[in-house]
């Protein structure tokens, strides 16, 4: 049986953080290690809920995307799905979505109306937004 | 490739030695955490009898910030006689199969640390005040007179911030791993929004902040380190640098852990000569946090792509970036908050 991949994550970072560090002599190492311990936490939040933050932004991305499709066509992606739900592919068409919502966002700054202005609004709150979903707040 | 320690110091004591023309002997070796665009060591020799303190820098293949060693040497010699302390300049050498990578030798500075961590609120006060005032002093200071132009590029005063523009622009649009909507709309608004030309040429140091001077907590800073990033330019560029909200994670108040931002800027003008219009301002500030955006893109291109893996480099284009975006997303977004950027209105 496999634990969860979080979890032993975050379990092994403690381990290594606890218990191996700090019999280390070189405070380099030690330094490194502490390092490496952060970073396996902040890669276990990234396994337990990075493929579903992926997958909020995509939704989101194509909502403004349909609604901004007077400004820019961005074709069949905006209906397109992820090959599958591996990380690969989820980052994949987020990628692609994302290199559709900067055009758009030039597009919607360059004009004066309201709608243009609104949508423009609606892109910085989409920003705001996944930065948000995406903040990495695991230091150990 | 890594040298074990004690190859470094077998290697370094050989070239000292050549150097020197005397006996050298590597006491005590040691590498030294968060050197991030050099491998840095501390070493103990003793020569004629004397033991002193040596820092040696080595080029990695990779690193945070990818720049030229002759111009960061540069900076070090010429600094060196002026009234802002740094370390002495001993060695240059360009010529890779000494120790696998170019390297510098400087003299350590016995007993100062980087860690702000320690101190009190009133060394705190003492430490920034003296943080700024040295920061100042170097823009007061004319780069053509400390010999700048004899290694460095000397642009046109209404060229600095374009120029800088320019070259972390062609960086994020170079290394990014995944398209970046917040830095692109940052530099579509740095563009539209350009400064008026620089007050002065001035020689800025490029990575001025809390972390890269050393300080005795109750005897002041003894040297400002990490010039890799030097070059001439307009002298708001390092005083917004040195604000960015990014240094003062866990103190929104204080600039750099030490001051608040406004006293930080009012010993600055002081000890400069110069003034901070603050509308002008907001775009060396905006572009202060692009920049580091741009350091720590590149740092995650360095870790994927690079044969460096340093976990440093892995963390700066993680963490750090994460929070450079939200730092963007309050300096431009119409609904921010300016909770982290806000200190200065």
């Amino acid at each position: 049986m496999i634990p969860n991949t979080d979890d032993a994550l975050r379990m092994l970072s403690q381990r290594l953080m606890n218990h191996l560090l700090p019999d280390l002599k070189s405070l380099y190492c030690r330094s490194d290690g502490m390092l490496v311990g952060m970073l396996m936490n902040a890669i276990a939040d990234e396994v337990a809920t990075g493929i579903d933050r992926r997958m909020k932004d995509i939704a989101d991305m194509k909502t403004l995307l349909a609604k901004g499709g007077s400004y820019l066509d961005a074709g069949t992606v905006v209906s397109s799905e992820p090959l599958s739900l591996s990380l690969k592919d989820v980052n994949q068409l987020h990628d692609e979505l994302t290199g559709h919502l900067i055009q758009l966002h030039i597009q919607v700054e360059k004009e004066g109306s309201a709608d243009a202005t609104e949508l423009n609004n609606d892109i910085w709150r989409y920003l705001e937004t996944t930065a948000g979903r995406h903040v990495i707040t695991a230091m150990g | 490739m890594t040298l074990a320690l004690d190859e470094v110091a077998q290697k370094t004591a050989a070239y000292l030695e050549e150097k020197w023309l005397r006996k050298v002997v590597v006491t005590n070796i040691e590498k030294i955490f968060g050197g991030a665009s050099r491998e840095t060591y501390r070493l103990e020799v003793e020569v004629d009898g004397k033991s002193r303190g040596l820092i040696l820098r080595r080029d990695p293949k990779t690193s945070l910030i990818d720049t030229e060693r002759k111009l960061e040497y540069g900076a070090y010699v010429a600094i060196y006689p002026t009234d802002i302390p740094v370390p002495e300049p001993l060695f240059l050498e360009n010529d890779p199969s000494i120790l696998q990578q170019p390297f510098s030798i400087m003299a350590a500075i016995d007993g100062a640390v980087t860690d702000a961590n320690m101190l009190n609120e009133d060394q705190k006060q003492q430490i920034g005040m003296e943080k700024w005032q040295l920061l100042g002093a170097l823009a007061a200071k004319d780069p053509l007179e400390l010999g700048f132009d004899s290694f460095m590029e000397v642009p046109e005063v209404d060229q600095c911030a374009p120029r800088e523009l320019a070259y972390w622009e062609k960086i994020i649009l170079a290394d990014q791993i995944h398209p970046q909507p917040i830095a692109l709309a940052a530099i579509r608004w740095l563009k539209a929004n350009l400064p008026p030309p620089a007050q002065k040429l001035c020689v800025v140091h490029g990575d001025y902040r809390t972390g890269n001077f050393l300080f005795e907590p109750n005897d002041g800073i003894k040297a400002v380190l990490d010039w890799e990033m030097c070059h001439l330019g307009d002298p708001l560029e390092d005083l917004a640098w040195s604000l960015d909200p990014l240094w003062n994670w866990d103190d929104a108040e204080n600039a750099g852990r030490l001051l608040p931002h406004s006293e930080a800027i009012r010993i600055w003008e002081e000890s400069s000569g110069l003034r901070v219009d603050l509308e002008v301002f907001r775009w060396w500030r905006v572009f202060a946090s692009l920049k580091g955006l741009a350091i720590w893109i590149s740092s995650s291109e360095d870790f994927q792509n690079g044969e460096g893996k340093d976990a440093i480099l892995a963390m700066a284009g993680w963490l750090m970036t994460d929070r450079q975006n939200r730092i963007l997303l309050d300096h431009l977004s119409p609904h921010a908050s300016r909770e982290l950027t806000g200190s200065l209105a």
